[in-house]
């Protein structure tokens, strides 16, 4: 009985670590968030992705003026971020928010926005071809909506936060329905069974 | 134009808290705007125009969303007088 239970799981294991290399290749063919990048942190710094590798990073894509689904989607991020700095042994996690309104959004005012939230928390912008690329590679939907009177506008975009692995690929996307516990279950799941990507 | 700041983190709650206590109000006057004048004053003097507009479609939609959940779908044709 002993030798058929052992035997159970170790096909069981076998067929998990299948799943996650079939889902790999379906993540890499699909070539989310691959292709360069150009942006500026908040301190003006010039960055690309090669300065995301070697990291975790959770990123999401907003802007400040945002009415209430950024800042949630933001405390949530961070709060899981918080909820796994708790757990001993897993690398770090890079919260990261790419402005998807470069035009109200420059580095300063990122800057002030962000601060609000965690300490690690980094912002990127450029200008508005440079935001528009970084956005498309992630397929994130952006479309400005009519200004008002006092020229204030919101931007409608797609509520995604993405889980980038340390060799730059995206692992997971998380919606709106996720809560930050689920969030870090997850990534702590990514980690614990992380390989890279044969290249 | 010029360029105006974001709403910072205090007035962002502030706006919210002018939110639900207009929101509040509403729900305990069956949805009469004429009850809760002061309350949507309120509400409009702390958040921008923007976001003002975005909170209003925001509870139509969970509006609807209540009453497909309750009343079920009706399609527009059988529904008859409204």
């Amino acid at each position: 009985a002993g030798l058929a239970g052992a035997a159970w799981l170790y096909l069981r294991r076998e067929k998990e670590q299948r799943l996650r290399q079939r889902r790999l290749r379906d993540l890499r063919a699909l070539a989310l968030g691959q292709g360069d990048f150009q942006l500026q942190d908040t301190s003006g710094t010039p960055r690309t992705r090669a300065d995301l590798l070697g990291r975790w990073v959770l990123l999401y894509f907003g802007f400040t003026h945002c009415p209430d689904v950024c800042p949630e989607e933001l405390e949530k991020l961070c709060r899981a971020v918080e909820l796994l700095e708790g757990v001993p042994g897993l690398p770090p996690v890079q919260p990261l928010f790419i402005t998807v309104d470069p035009a109200r959004d420059d580095a300063a005012a990122l800057g002030r926005y962000l601060r609000d939230f965690h300490p690690r928390l980094q912002g990127l912008t450029g200008t508005a071809e440079q935001v528009r690329a970084a956005a498309g590679a992630f397929r994130v939907y952006v479309s400005a909506g009519p200004p008002d009177p006092d020229g204030d506008y919101v931007v409608d975009h797609s509520v995604l936060t993405f889980l980038l692995g340390p060799d730059g690929l995206v692992r997971d996307c998380y919606g709106r329905s996720r809560t930050a516990e689920e969030l870090a279950k997850s990534v702590r799941g990514h980690m614990e069974s992380y390989e890279p990507l044969p290249a | 134009a010029a360029r105006m700041a974001a709403p910072t983190r205090e007035e962002r709650t502030a706006c919210w808290g002018a939110r639900d206590e207009f929101w509040q109000c509403l729900d305990s006057h069956g949805d009469d705007t004429a009850k809760c004048e002061k309350l949507r004053r309120a509400f409009e003097s702390r958040c921008p125009q923007q976001w003002v507009k975005h909170f209003d479609k925001r509870r139509d939609f969970l509006k609807y969303k209540k009453k497909l959940e309750t009343e079920g779908y009706i399609p527009p044709e059988a529904a008859g007088k409204s």
